[in-house]
């Protein structure tokens, strides 16, 4: 009994002391956050040459409560084509880094992403329709003009290619969704497929 | 407080110290047999005047020592068999040997028995053991206690079960492992006990608040699991079951071995282990994609024990991987709405043992070490426990980031209990103890996510007095505790930046109970008890969209503006604290035995997630919630019936109402689980030559539909409302939910079994289906029924070789 005694003697010195010597000060290391999307930049240039249309939408406090902030409506003229380019920027980083530019990063994973658009009728020539973005299974869909496309030949859409229609359209919707398809993306996913890493939608007009 | 720890240290070393004589040195040294004269482990035995019970070890053999000379009665009782009186009187140390015959009584599977060692005369609890247990052996922790009345589970998906007491879980229940009180990453509603099962011999829920021996956070309940205890004999013991289950393909092995040492009286050791591996699980229309899962478990144990003084080494290893339904996964609430709308679920899949991402992978280690000495009426223990938890969440994730966990925590918690316990002419029973606690949260670094929950270091104390008196009609049980807790918080805000915080909370609990013993057949056990529970650091500093929730959380230390983290000295925090009244009506009269009870659980300064506004980020709009503080009562009432048909068939029943409501908005309260109600009947039939007990139940539950659910708001009408500028939460924050409570559902299970004593050994087979006709339902209390059906018919057969 003396010898277990003993050990528990010695046990409870040492439970004491890992009580008392347990006191940190240093700081956890913060992680980067190489996934937040903080400003997102649609860029239309026209085909014919002339000064190109940019409009950004940008989140002023990440996982915070404020709403995402765009700088004004995309303005378009009528019976033009545009080249729209889409930039996806993550502003904890700085703008060498390589997580600074998402775009970058979604081309490089195309193969388990896709771009999804949605707008009502009367803005566009081509592509018709009011777009590929689903509200439901059985919803139809139009096709959307895509400029380029994965190692799988499936189109990612941050190139796209839109033409107006030669009238005046104005307050339209114009949204942009982009998904995350890992394993799920083939020519036969939708919008409803996979999560959402970017949905915005945009105030549009023709002039 | 660190000199507090050094003192109630030296204290007990004081104590320990000072022992050694005393003239009570007898022992009443039995074994345990059924009619075909096999061992019966997990048999209890109580000699009802010194309040003392002992559970017999797998060899069926006990123990009591450090007995006076005097007049003993013993109670030997094991469910399903005849209890035994045995009277003795006690002048040097016996050896007994006691038969019990199979009882004709209905075997029910919640034990109705006398007092359970770990529980007071005046508890109001319910207990699963022996043949009960066995019958639900290779289930999870939570499923095993959903069997107890007034037990309900809140599920993530087929394999996440959390115990629910009463309508209150996670922070507000205490587990005690062992002895040891469990302290895992128990703040998201998906993080399950890390907790084996098959470890215990006994599961004893007690429902009474502020259960003042084990701390706070008893504010609902206690689940005490308690293994058997170790041998003292050298003889070599052990159990090994094999279960196969259809649904996921399941298979479950799990080995148990245990003995004495040689020419070293009084030592013991045990070593057990248990392995799962279930694939994906299906509903009865689809299969459940990336449902499946793993376990692997082990623990060893090596104790002394002798003339009532003895101490125990514990080690415990659990490791779990549990995949997350896929088409839960969603990144915004367009997603959600398409998710809620999609029947089978997105992106099911065909059946596969794989588990991919959503899944959690966890890790707890326990080390305990314990010691006691009896020194006449005195009986002091210490108790040390170390547990090591280690929480990782994988999310879908871009790229690379798939295979790195979106979430990670590594919690150390050291745990340091004494006790002192006085025996005061029979009838009086004291007890005295500190406990102190320490721990420790550190993120997984690498992440690449913003921490969900803050770094930090965690100190407690508290100090309890119980007294219990026992007259001839009343057993009376009243006690205190006074404790403190200490947090050091290091996290980051929504801007990555780095804050610190410290709090301090204090505060008191009470019980008072009795039971009036009404005659030889029946009791009313009526108790009150306050209790309270700091707020722990999820609910305080939470930040981010949790698991496969479209939803943004937001922690009470957080602005309600800005999202700035507020400094403790600038919010006026309460905590919780709950005033709980339970009653019990036992009564077993020849071929009846009921227990009803009523309760009422008022929980002030109740912390839940209420929905706050609609906020428009890059990845679309989102609900969120921030946790808030309201009164909460819960107000319900258990039933269990059994009646005894004839010497083979008999009845059950069981039946839990309950009604949840927050009292300060007056309203519902989410996920509370439902009424529900349960018959069952079972047959035990004549033994069939050398094959024993066999037996035949059907049990028929229905779960009727929550009606006391908040009001429905659909999400697309939240998007909608958002698109045209409107928060709908902004001026009405009535709490909500995405869809309606899904409709009542019945569900028939069977199950059979028999034995067959092969010489000293006994096999034991198993076979059960559970949703016997494959019925398609969702349960209101399972996060899974927002995108899922609930697991389609399961049959398994188990087999129990014991020797």
């Amino acid at each position: 009994m003396k010898l277990y005694l003993k050990i528990l003697f010695l046990f409870f010195i040492a439970a004491a002391l890992m009580f008392l010597g347990a006191c940190k000060n240093e700081d956890p290391t913060p992680e980067n956050i190489p996934e937040l999307i903080t400003k997102v930049i649609l860029k239309f240039s026209p085909i014919g040459g002339g000064p190109s249309i940019t409009v950004t939408a940008t989140d002023p406090d990440g996982g915070g409560v404020q709403d995402i902030e765009v700088d004004g409506a995309i303005n378009l003229e009528r019976d033009s084509q545009y080249a729209m380019s889409l930039e996806l920027i993550n502003e904890l980083y700085l703008p060498g880094d390589p997580e600074y530019n998402i775009t970058e990063a979604v081309q490089q994973e195309g193969e388990e992403h896709q771009f999804f658009f949605s707008f009502e009728e009367g803005i566009f020539l081509s592509p018709t329709g009011t777009g590929n973005i689903k509200e439901s299974s059985s919803s139809q869909t139009g096709s959307i003009n895509y400029l380029d496309e994965d190692a799988s030949g499936l189109p990612i859409g941050i190139h796209t290619s839109w033409t107006t229609l030669n009238v005046v359209a104005s307050f339209k919707t114009f949204r942009v969704v982009l998904k995350h398809q890992p394993e799920i993306k083939s020519s036969m996913s939708t919008s409803l497929d996979g999560e959402s890493d970017l949905d915005i939608s945009f105030v549009l007009n023709v002039n | 407080m660190k000199n507090l720890f050094i003192l109630s240290v030296i204290l007990f070393l004081h104590t320990l110290v000072v022992v050694g004589q005393g003239n009570c040195k007898l022992s009443i040294t039995g074994k345990v047999l059924d009619d075909s004269k096999n061992a019966l482990p997990g048999a209890t035995v109580f000699i009802k005047e010194h309040n003392i019970g002992k559970v017999t070890d797998t060899d069926g053999v006990y123990v009591f020592s450090e007995l006076c000379e005097g007049d003993y009665i013993l109670e030997i009782k094991f469910l399903g068999y005849e209890t035994q009186v045995v009277n003795l009187n006690l002048r040097k140390s016996e050896r007994i040997e006691t038969i019990l015959n199979t009882e004709d009584r209905l075997l029910s599977e919640v034990v109705v028995s006398d007092h359970p060692e770990p529980v007071g005369k005046t508890s109001n609890y319910g207990t699963l053991s022996g043949k009960a247990l066995e019958e639900l052996r290779g289930k999870s922790l939570g499923e095993s206690l959903q069997n107890i009345t007034g037990v309900n589970t809140i599920q993530s998906g087929p394999a996440i079960f959390k115990p629910v007491i009463h309508g209150v879980h996670s922070q507000r229940i205490l587990i005690l492992n062992n002895g040891v009180r469990q302290e895992g990453q128990q703040w998201g509603a998906e993080h399950a006990p890390e907790i084996d099962p098959f470890i215990a011999s006994n599961l004893v829920v007690v429902k009474d608040a502020g259960a003042i021996k084990y701390g706070t956070e008893a504010l609902g309940g206690v689940v005490i699991l308690t293994p058997a205890e170790l041998a003292t004999n050298s003889q070599l013991g052990g159990q090994f079951h094999v279960i196969g289950s259809s649904n996921g393909r399941a298979g479950i092995v799990s080995g148990m071995l245990e003995g004495g040492i040689t020419k070293r009286k009084g030592w013991g050791w045990r070593i057990q282990g248990t392995g799962k591996k279930s694939g994906d699980l299906h509903a009865p229309d689809y299969n459940l994609s990336n449902t499946g899962f793993r376990e692997l478990n082990y623990s060893a144990s090596t104790g002394y024990h002798n003339n009532g003084n003895g101490f125990e080494i514990y080690y415990s290893h659990f490791n779990t991987t549990i995949g997350i339904l896929r088409g839960s996964v969603v990144g915004s609430s367009e997603d959600l709405a398409t998710a809620l709308e999609q029947e089978p679920p997105q992106n099911t899949q065909p059946f596969t043992y794989r588990i991919s991402q959503p899944r959690q992978e966890v890790n707890h280690d326990l080390v305990k070490l314990n010691g006691h000495i009896r020194k006449g009426d005195n009986l002091f223990t210490v108790q040390y426990g170390l547990q090591i938890n280690n929480r990782k969440e994988f999310d879908v994730r871009r790229g690379t980031l798939n295979e790195v966990p979106a979430l990670g925590y590594n919690l150390y918690t050291h745990t340091l209990d004494a006790e002192w316990e006085k025996t005061k002419d029979k009838s009086r029973k004291r007890s005295v103890g500190i406990n102190g606690m320490y721990q420790d949260n550190n993120k997984i670094d690498g992440t690449q996510n913003i921490p969900f929950i803050p770094n930090y270091i965690s100190y407690s104390t508290g100090l309890f007095w119980i007294e219990k008196l026992s007259t001839s009609t009343w057993d009376w049980e009243m006690g205190a505790r006074y404790d403190l807790k200490y947090y050091n918080v290091v996290g980051f805000d929504f801007r990555n930046e780095l804050y610190r915080s410290k709090l301090n909370f204090n505060n008191a609990s009470a019980t008072f109970a009795g039971t009036l013993k009404i005659n030889s057949q029946s009791s009313f056990t009526s108790s009150l008890g306050s209790s309270w529970r700091p707020p722990n650091v999820a609910e305080l500093y939470s930040l981010g969209t949790h698991q496969s929730a479209a939803a943004i959380e937001y922690g009470l230390m957080l602005d309600k503006v800005t999202n700035e983290v507020i400094e403790p000295a600038k919010l006026n925090l309460n905590v919780e604290q709950a005033l709980k009244w339970v009653s019990t009506y036992r009564i077993q009269k020849g071929k009846f035995n009921a227990e009803i009870s009523g309760y009422l659980n008022y929980i002030f300064n109740y912390i839940y997630l209420r929905p706050i506004g609609v906020t428009k980020n890059t990845r679309g709009i989102f609900p969120y919630f921030r946790y808030t503080q309201t009164d909460a009562s819960f107000l319900g009432a258990d039933f269990l019936l059994n009646y005894s048909i004839s010497s083979k068939l008999s009845l059950g029943s069981k039946i839990s109402l309950l009604k949840a409501s927050d009292e300060t908005n007056k309203d519902y309260l989410i996920f509370i689980p439902s009424n529900r109600y349960e018959v069952s009947t079972r047959y035990n039939a004549p033994n069939i030559q050398s094959w024993t007990n066999p037996y035949l139940e059907i049990k028929f539950k229905y779960v009727s539909k929550q009606y006391r659910a908040p009001r429905v708001v659909p999400i697309r009408d939240i998007i909608d409302a958002k698109e045209q500028g409107v928060d709908l939460f902004a001026n009405d924050n009535r709490n909500f939910d995405f869809v309606d409570a899904p409709n009542g559902y019945f569900l028939v299970s069977l199950s059979a079994g028999i034995s067959r004593p092969i010489q000293k050994s006994k096999l034991d087979l198993r076979i059960s289906a559970d949703n016997l006709t494959n019925t398609a339902y969702r349960e209101y209390s399972n996060r899974m029924r927002y995108y899922a059906d609930d697991i389609g018919r399961n049959i398994s057969i188990g087999l129990k070789y014991s020797f």
